[in-house]
């Protein structure tokens, strides 16, 4: 951040370094902070003094201290299942970046006004029930669904596929239902984007591709990061699109944790499965940002 | 200013700490050594004394009572017909509010978290009632309130969750069954046995609940759904580790379309899929496994410091009328435990809805088995799912 | 070549938001549907909006919800923006650690989270209801709005505002009339998504809320029994009339005053 001699330090450089004046500037995250503290610092404490309890022989929880919880976790029964989900998040994650990217930057340079609708457009869909959204991919899916009926229309298959109900359908929900998030990340910081800098660049003989790998991605990775931050965590945990489009056949970490709560009944365990996650998942985005050498991002997660 | 700010946040967050901790601890347990905050939940049953129920009753105060009080339901979405509610309201001139659950477990927590207050009429599963009963959450029905209650048929009556008929009435009683598609499957279907058959490669659809699937391998064994002994149901867990190839869907909710949109050709099934896969496509055939069947029974009771206890019998009441009785079966697709409601059924669902219950006797319910076994089933389970895909 | 770039761009455009509108014009079209079964089609009928006129508990659940989900998405967008914002700016040591923890709602699977809820919000001695259901949601949204605002913090031109500030500006000003307009865009989709993501959520509404407060995604994903009745295909569908037809009363609004 210190760097001043480039072209694009410019953009690199914020007025929200430290040596703006903080002023009355810390009046402003109080409300955060009282409520990051409140409501969801004190709740997580209390999960995690939950998974060291023990579960009670019928119903809820017996105050006494064990790590049985945490022993249980290296089963390979359950670090197979960390292992399957972390797999779908990544695919997830990298396939959405790959559809959402371009969509969301293609966004930022509409005019301004068919700017909004298409965020709104984006959007709008998602507002919609997300169950009523799976039924519809079943119904168009599915056996002798729409799409079957329309390629044996075609003449392009003779007997209907069986398309649902496998990894590769739960995939593409986990894509369908995080793209937004990717799209619009993508898109808000690709909008305040200077353009005049990559025009600096194809000024100064960078092709049109170098332009966008050297000064494009390299201004828009705040928005790329907080879309894989946004896409990555939610997939470890989206369980019901496993329960619906994998036909209750694929099991993830999310899934996991609902069966222990429900049916197994045994609280500490899924709270212990849930600290793992937790952790998990923050080493993931910790490392993710140490590789990518995002150093202006710090606090980004 | 600010070092004053951060240590009072300290302080406030370290005072809510303790009260969450000291107040989760009343949130569940029965262990043999009893901490005081769960002798407390016990002796609270009639006394609604706790800091809970009390802001629940402010809460209750601030909001607009309205001539006949109010009736606070709690159970799945659309379990209790909207017809069955808007003529109770209007008969009565309480004011019905319906909230759902997706879980029996979650009701469970949740009642227990108010101590058996804030909700009137609970419709939930037999297995959990037991859980609730023994937690000290549900209340003794007066029966003198209920006069329907003699419309009760018996043969829904006496269940291991209310062995004396003081607590529960029977609402949704169901058998589950295996029905196929003979035009598209080969082998005859006689039992569970017959699902493991090659000729079924995925091509079954079960229920996504591992008491109900482990119960099947359980059954061809000849061993009981509750067994405890881990031996036993370990060897269970191997054998189902062999079906997974047959097994095309997992699923709870809407199965019958599976198999009436050809996905699947054998499906094992809910009553009220039996009823509308069979209304779909008659030609479907239907079996009661000979290995023996299950159970279930969806039953109402009223918690132990239900608000509003006076209208939760009416409407117990009123639900075990007959002309009422009968449309909540028509619109639930469950058995009909109401006596006084079968002359009021029409006759496809007479034939539906009341003849299985020849068969109840033999039924055998999925009871709570100890943590161990649980944690056990739970355990086979995953590793089963991790072999489906 | 910048034209054939364009028309690349729409092409992509139009087909992905075909393929994300796929599965709602499925929705619509089987709310019209004569039978509740999915499976063959047996004809058009108006009788699942006649039923759903009728069924009182399920226009309240929607009230509900959309009372929740502007409340706590409009929460979000305060606390998200003005953290966000505050955060770039002070240095204090614990704000890295409250970062992290803000974010960690939406690392825990909302079943868990909703249970924690309930014990937390039973042992504060909160009553169940709309307040706890409000505060539950907050909580998730945040993270939304204050990752793409804080994202869009990161490259933001500080000339701008020192500028502006050398011209005698307040720092208030300045927040309102260069700031606020630059980050608005991940203000606005920051509170989108967190609209979209309470309207949806079903398991920490069932943990948080009260015996008097239904939501609609409690109503729909709970018909287990039932099985979800075309009903649910009804109200979707008017939902989304009523969301286009503001969104193109707004835009042809927006037409004529030229500010926008």
């Amino acid at each position: 951040m210190k760097r001043r001699s480039r072209t694009m330090d410019r953009a690199k450089a914020s007025c929200w370094t430290k040596r703006a004046r903080e002023g009355r500037w810390w009046m402003t995250v109080i409300p955060l902070y009282g409520f990051t503290i409140l409501f969801v610092a004190l709740p997580i404490l209390y999960l995690i003094v939950l998974s060291f309890l023990t579960r009670a022989q019928t119903w809820g929880v017996v105050n006494q201290l064990t790590l049985e919880n945490y022993a249980r976790i290296v089963k390979p029964v359950y670090l197979n299942t960390f292992k399957e989900s972390f797999q779908l998040a990544i695919l997830t994650t990298i396939t959405t970046l790959a559809v959402g990217y371009p969509f969301g930057y293609f966004m930022a340079r509409l005019p301004k006004k068919r700017k909004t609708m298409m965020m709104l457009l984006v959007v709008i869909p998602f507002w919609t029930s997300a169950l009523m959204r799976m039924y519809g991919w079943i119904i168009i899916f599915r056996s002798n669904g729409i799409l079957d009926k329309l390629l044996m229309w075609l003449g392009v298959t003779e007997k209907p596929l069986k398309l649902l109900y496998s990894y590769p359908a739960v995939l593409v929900g986990m894509i369908y239902s995080l793209l937004p998030f990717m799209i619009l990340s993508v898109y808000s910081s690709t909008d305040k984007m200077d353009w005049s800098l990559v025009e600096a660049a194809r000024d100064l003989g960078a092709t049109r591709l170098e332009a966008f790998l050297t000064v494009t991605v390299k201004m828009t990775l705040p928005g790329i990061l907080s879309g894989i931050v946004l896409v990555f965590i939610p997939s470890m945990g989206l369980f019901f699109i496993a329960d619906i489009l994998g036909g209750g056949k694929v099991m993830l970490v999310g899934n996991l944790i609902q069966n222990q709560l429900q049916s197994g009944r045994d609280w500490p365990f899924a709270a212990a499965l849930s600290v793992m996650l937790m952790i998990f998942t923050s080493i993931m985005i910790w490392l993710y940002r140490r590789l990518s050498g995002v150093k202006d991002l710090e606090g980004l997660l | 200013m600010r070092k004053t700010w951060k240590k009072s946040a300290a302080l406030t967050a370290a005072a809510l700490l303790a009260a969450s901790l000291s107040g989760c601890g009343g949130s569940g347990q029965n262990d043999g050594t009893k901490a005081p905050e769960t002798a407390a939940t016990e002796a609270n049953q009639e006394a609604a004394e706790s800091p809970e129920t009390e802001e629940a009753k402010q809460d209750k105060a601030e909001e607009k009572p309205s001539g006949g009080g109010e009736l606070n339901i709690y159970t799945w979405a659309e379990y209790v017909p909207q017809s069955v509610i808007d003529r109770f309201e209007e008969e009565t001139g309480i004011r019905v509010n319906y909230t759902n659950f997706e879980a029996n477990e979650e009701m469970l927590a949740k009642l227990e978290t108010s101590n058996g207050g804030d909700y009137d009429i609970v419709i939930a599963s037999d297995y959990i009632i037991k859980i609730a009963a023994d937690e000290g959450l549900v209340k003794e029905i007066d029966k003198e309130k209920v006069p329907n209650y003699e419309n009760i048929d018996p043969v829904f009556q006496n269940f291991f969750y209310d062995p004396e008929n003081t607590m529960t009435v029977p609402y949704g009683p169901g058998i589950p069954l295996l029905v196929y598609d003979p035009s598209m499957v080969s082998c005859e279907i006689t039992g569970y046995e017959s699902l493991w058959d090659p000729s079924l490669e995925d091509s079954v659809a079960l229920m996504d609940s591992e008491r109900v699937v482990m119960g099947m391998a359980l059954k061809t064994m000849g061993e009981s759904f509750n067994t405890e002994d881990l031996d036993v149901i370990r060897a269970a867990g191997d054998k189902l580790m062999e079906l997974a190839p047959n097994v095309r869907v997992l699923s709870q909710n809407q199965t019958q379309d599976y198999l009436l949109s050809g996905e699947v050709n054998a499906a094992f099934l809910f009553t009220s899929q039996v009823v509308l896969a069979l209304a779909d496509n008659p030609e479907l055939e239907v079996v009661y496994p000979e290995e023996g069947l299950g159970f279930g029974v969806d039953a109402a009771f009223i918690p132990a410091n239900a608000p509003n206890s006076d209208n939760a019998h009416a409407f117990l009441n009123f639900i075990l009328d007959g002309e009422v009785g009968a449309e909540v079966s028509q619109q639930t697709y469950y058995l009909c435990p109401n006596k006084a409601a079968y002359e009021f059924l029409p006759e496809e669902f007479q034939k539906s809805l009341v003849i299985s219950t020849d068969d109840i006797p033999n039924g055998e319910f999925i009871q709570d088995v100890g943590a161990e076994a649980t944690a056990l089933h739970e355990e086979i389970w995953t590793e089963f799912k991790a072999k489906l895909d | 070549m910048k034209k054939k770039r364009l028309r690349f761009a729409s092409i992509y455009q139009a087909a992905l938001l075909l393929l994300m509108y796929l599965p709602i014009v499925v929705v619509v079209v089987y709310s019209f549907h004569a039978s509740k079964s999915t499976i063959r089609w047996q004809g058009w009928s108006l009788d699942w909006y006649r039923k759903l006129a009728g069924n009182r508990g399920l226009l309240e659940a929607l009230k509900n919800s959309l009372i929740l989900a502007g409340l706590s998405s409009g929460a979000a967008g305060v606390i998200g923006t003005l953290g966000a914002v505050g955060m770039a700016r002070v240095s204090w040591r614990s704000k890295g650690a409250v970062e992290y923890i803000s974010t960690l709602p939406i690392m825990i699977p909302e079943i868990i989270l909703g249970m924690v809820f309930m014990a937390f919000f039973a042992a504060v001695g909160l009553p169940f209801g709309m307040v706890t259901l409000v505060l539950g949601h907050t909580s998730f949204c945040i993270p939304y709005v204050f990752m793409m605002v804080k994202s869009s913090l990161v490259g933001l031109d500080k000339s701008l505002g020192e500028a502006a500030k050398d011209l005698g500006a307040s720092e208030i000003r300045v927040f309102f009339d260069i700031t606020l307009p630059l980050i608005m865009p991940a203000v606005l989709s920051g509170m989108l998504l967190a609209f979209a993501m309470s309207l949806d959520d079903v398991v920490i509404s069932i943990f948080v809320t009260g015996a008097r407060t239904n939501t609609l995604p409690i109503r729909i994903y709970t018909q287990l029994k039932s099985g979800v009745t075309p009903e649910i295909n009804a109200l979707c569908t008017i939902m989304l009339a009523v969301t286009f037809v503001m969104v193109g009363l707004s835009r042809m609004l927006g037409k004529k005053a030229p500010i926008n």
